[in-house]
């Protein structure tokens, strides 16, 4: 298709760009609320241990501490989690980590609350504490939660392995583990929140779904849900941290007890130790392929250690197992993953779901067969590649946009250059080079649940519009894609659209920023909502210019004749004759994409209404002296369905190739040991590749504008592409992420190529 | 500077252009008085070590990070902020070259990221790839991964230059 867009496709400046460049946008920390109590957290300092008694006399009697509280003074649930709930507020009988929530201090200052904090005395009991996900599925494995140790599992059964590995000329069968890792958004949670006039508690707080804040907070308090009301401040990042309710209960137990406003904000270190981190995933996959390449049966089986509680687990061992194969066709299939609770610090949401450490199995898989059968590579996942018509692993056929072979032919170029001029290129002795692909798919929303989202736009009197949604904007650009929107739909200038967003005491709940489902699902909400406001547009047009409604559009401001731009009426005149006839110009739009839950025996269905595709090429080079991995370029291939904004993709790109290098190579988070940026490390600028982003636009019928959406994806090919890098580069495949300098040697020497 | 009766110090700073004299504790941090005793919240908290560069200031025209240098230290020293140097025409456009090159995203590393590069530019206007990675090695980002920054810092010190996907 060959529309032209006015605004569609076009990368205009970012909304409230300019301020976040003056430094104008409040983060909650800086939020200054009058005569606002100051919060901390007393945390366990063990990773599981019954409570014997919390004794807070002597810390309540210091001075300018006003109050301190503990389980016994939750009103309502104190048990909080998305999908399953299983994470108190404030620790009842047991610690289950390292940084639980033990007791919660309000006082007048910092200097108090940190005194309180010292002061207050926790009777532990240790009890057997279990960190190795398959041991505590063992029977002598402490029980972590009274239900068990096992969270989940999820199968997907489909045709049959035995008849698949009979016809493999080739099977190849390998363990990959990956390790815990920081979401390290440059924000560290806060908050801060005050009770209205009317009584409702207002909380400001950095988060990534604010209508979910509101009902675990009114939960945990026993509130109707009118009664709290969540406002999401400017939010420095979140990754799929911030969708867990981090500070806004806190502020919302203490709003409730003292009705003065309190704020919190973590430390760098609290940070690190009380929020969620990405799943470290143990995943044992045996894969067959014919003599021609193509893929005949795999079998896959996939630990998730979940930590100490749920959060977001249950869709992570969900989407790994759905993700667990990649972008490829195949018919006999055995894939098994569970989710296990250890003392571990919890595990939720990060950027990718469980599919970034499924594509690093999967993505070494494919070059370990291409290996063996003699096959390039690119070929291999050429054979595989999912189309239009084929059918996944879950049994469901995709009809339209499936973009994968172009993004593999997009980077053919780049990679037939790189093979046949870089790779062979005179480079000094010690300097070894590697070249790598890494493929992906990722299916966009929610897994085979319900994840709807609704908008409203409005136009006053003047014919201004304004957008009002429950999307919570981190950064990523969503605000500014859903007005583009809107501005398309309506023909408006989009400076001039208003926007009310993430309040949800204005705005209607758009669901949760994770999934990479705003710009799609979101999108369609905000399209639906405009083009129901363009209907009344039109039919009050027609009237005054006495045409059919069906024969005209909005264009520049106008309603106009489709065949006659001459003849129109501008959206001004229009809205004050609304006015005058006492008519409301409002659009309430709503979108659910299409889905079928899985089947719980064999993990069949329709899981997502439609899937993004990448492919990523990274080159990189050794020092066989020292160890050291330079990532010299990486070409990243994405197909988005459409570019609603081009800048924004490549800067998702960008970013998604920084997080996933730090993934590949030098991020793991160790419980007690890494515990802020001190010790863990994340991305500089100068550990930054060449990126060349490569933008695939293989339209999604059922998107806004053919949109579906790239947050995750550009993250998920970056580490296989550059493990497969540096399996060519050194001769030995390292398997256990991240790919740091101790593992790069002891692949090395493996190889014989260091000490020789 | 100089001590007073409740153990705070007297210190003088300009601040934005501005004489301002406070009494602060000998060892509150910079950070800590410009966000909470002088109110100014452009000026980021990432880390508090040193680690992240959000809380980056000039100090007599040089890039630091607030919170490794204690207020006293800033005594009679020329500090800027965020909030000062949105006022400086060449500030403004290195903000505009940021912008049109969508070099923000969450915006919580943008105003130290912008004053490490803008440090650079007032020593050096015309700095290679190299000048200016060092510059911001101690500036984190978790979104953008650096590219689009690093183009906006080319389309500040050359308005022609075109999208680069190279680093150095
Ligand atoms: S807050 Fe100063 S460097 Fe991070
Ligand atoms: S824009 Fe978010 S950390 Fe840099």
């Amino acid at each position: 298709m060959n529309l032209v867009y006015q605004t569609v496709g076009q990368s205009i400046d970012k909304k409230d760009g300019r301020q976040r460049l003056r430094g104008e946008p409040l983060f909650s920390a800086d939020l200054e609320l009058e005569n606002a109590l100051v919060l901390k957290v007393l945390r366990s300092s063990k990773a599981h241990a019954e409570i014997e008694s919390i004794d807070s006399d002597a810390a309540s009697a210091l001075p300018g501490v006003v109050q301190i509280f503990t389980a016994r003074d939750i009103p309502g649930r104190n048990l909080m989690g998305i999908i399953n709930k299983d994470q108190p507020l404030l620790v009842v009988d047991k610690v289950r980590s390292l940084g639980d929530a033990v007791a919660l201090v309000a006082a007048e200052s910092e200097t108090a609350a940190n005194a309180a904090l010292q002061a207050i005395r926790v009777d532990y009991r240790d009890l057997p504490a279990v960190f190795d996900p398959q041991q505590a599925l063992t029977e002598e494995a402490p029980l972590i939660h009274a239900e068990g140790n096992l969270l989940c599992r999820r199968d997907i059964i489909r045709g049959d392995i035995h008849a698949g590995f009979a016809a493999a000329a080739v099977i190849v069968e390998q363990t990959y583990q990956t390790s815990f890792v920081e979401h390290a958004f440059l924000e560290p949670d806060a908050g801060a929140g005050y009770v209205d006039s009317d009584g409702v508690l207002v909380i400001h707080a950095s988060t990534q779904n604010p209508h979910y804040d509101r009902s675990e907070v009114s939960g945990v308090l026993r509130l109707p849900k009118e009664r709290v009301r969540i406002i999401q401040a400017a939010t420095g990042g979140g990754f799929g941290s911030k969708l867990d309710v981090n500070c806004q209960g806190f502020i919302g137990l203490a709003l409730y007890h003292l009705q003065r406003p309190v704020r919190l904000v973590y430390t760098r270190e609290e940070s690190f130790l009380a929020t969620a981190k990405r799943h470290p995933l143990t995943i044992t996959m045996k894969s067959g392929v014919d003599s021609t390449g193509k893929l005949t049966a795999a079998k896959v089986r996939i630990l998730c250690d979940t930590g100490a509680y749920g959060s977001y687990g249950i869709a992570v061992v969900s989407r790994a197992a759905v993700h667990a194969l990649g972008p490829y066709a195949l018919d006999n299939v055995a894939i098994e993953s569970l989710g296990v609770y250890t003392n571990n610090p919890y595990c939720g949401a990060m950027r990718g779901f469980g599919a970034p450490q499924a594509a690093f199995a999967s993505e070494s898989q494919m070059d370990l067969l291409a290996a063996e059968l003699g096959m390039d590579p690119l070929k291999i996942r050429k054979i595989n590649a999912l189309r239009p018509g084929s059918v996944t692993v879950t049994g469901q056929k995709l009809e339209a946009s499936v973009g994968y072979l172009e993004c593999l032919e997009a980077i053919e170029p780049y990679y037939q250059a790189a093979k046949a001029e870089w790779l062979p290129a005179q480079v000094p002795e010690y300097r070894r080079r590697g070249i790598g692909l890494g493929g992906m798919f990722y299916g966009i929303g929610n897994t085979g649940t319900k994840n709807p989202s609704t908008a409203r736009v409005v136009m006053d009197q003047t014919g201004q519009a304004t957008l009002y949604t429950g999307c919570a904007d981190i950064g990523q650009g969503s605000s500014t894609v859903l007005i583009q929107i809107l501005a398309e739909t309506l023909g408006l200038e989009y400076e001039n659209i208003q926007m009310v967003a993430a309040d949800t005491g204005r705005t209607t709940s758009a669901g949760a920023t994770s999934a990479s489902r705003q710009t799609y699902i979101s999108g369609n909400a905000v399209l639906d909502a405009s083009k129901k406001l363009a209907a009344i547009l039109c039919s009050l047009g027609a009237r005054q210019l006495k045409t059919a409604a069906s024969d005209l559009v909005l264009r520049k401001g106008q309603v106009q004749d489709r065949r006659d731009p001459s003849r129109g009426i501008s959206l001004a005149e229009l809205a004050a004759l609304a006015r005058k006839q006492g008519i409301e110009l409002f659009g309430e739009g709503r979108f659910d994409p299409v889905t079928t839950s899985l089947d719980p025996e064999t993990g069949q269905g329709d899981p997502y209404a439609t899937y993004a595709f990448a492919c990523q090429l990274a080159l990189l080079s050794v020092d066989v002296l020292t160890g050291e991995v330079r990532v010299d370029k990486v070409v990243a291939a994405h197909d988005v369905g459409r570019a609603v904004h081009p800048e924004n993709v490549k800067g998702q790109i960008c970013g998604g190739v920084a997080m996933g290098l730090g993934f590949a190579l030098m991020e793991a988070f160790e419980p007690g040991k890494t515990e802020s940026l001190k010790d863990y490390h994340i991305p500089t600028c100068s550990d930054m590749p060449e990126v060349i982003p490569l933008i695939v636009e293989s339209e999604e019928p059922s998107g806004p504008y053919g949109a579906k959406g790239v947050g995750e994806p550009a993250l998920i090919p970056t580490a296989p592409a550059i493990a497969n890098g540096l399996a060519l580069a050194l001769g030995e495949r390292i398997t256990t992420l991240p790919a740091n300098l101790e593992r790069v040697l002891e692949a090395g020497l493996k190889a014989g190529l260091f000490g020789a | 500077m100089q001590g007073n009766e409740q153990g705070l110090v007297d210190i003088s700073i300009t601040l934005n252009g501005r004489e301002q004299k406070v009494a602060v504790p000998a060892d509150m941090s910079a950070l800590k008085l410009i966000r909470e005793v002088l109110g100014l919240k452009g000026t980021k908290e990432g880390c508090s070590i040193g680690e992240c560069g959000a809380c980056t200031i000039l100090v007599d025209r040089q890039a630091v990070n607030a919170c490794l240098v204690f207020a006293p230290q800033l005594d009679g020293k020329d500090v800027q902020t965020i909030e000062g140097l949105n006022r400086e025409p060449r500030f403004q456009a290195l903000q505009q070259a940021f912008l049109d090159r969508h070099a923000v995203q969450c915006g919580f590393c943008t105003p130290g990221l912008l004053i490490s590069v803008y440090a650079l530019l007032l020593e050096e206007p015309c700095p290679d790839r190299d000048e200016v990675i060092r510059s911001i090695a101690g500036n984190l980002c978790r979104c953008t991964g650096y590219h689009q920054i690093l183009s906006g810092v080319d389309r500040a010190i050359n308005p022609d230059a075109e999208w680069r996907p190279d680093v150095g």
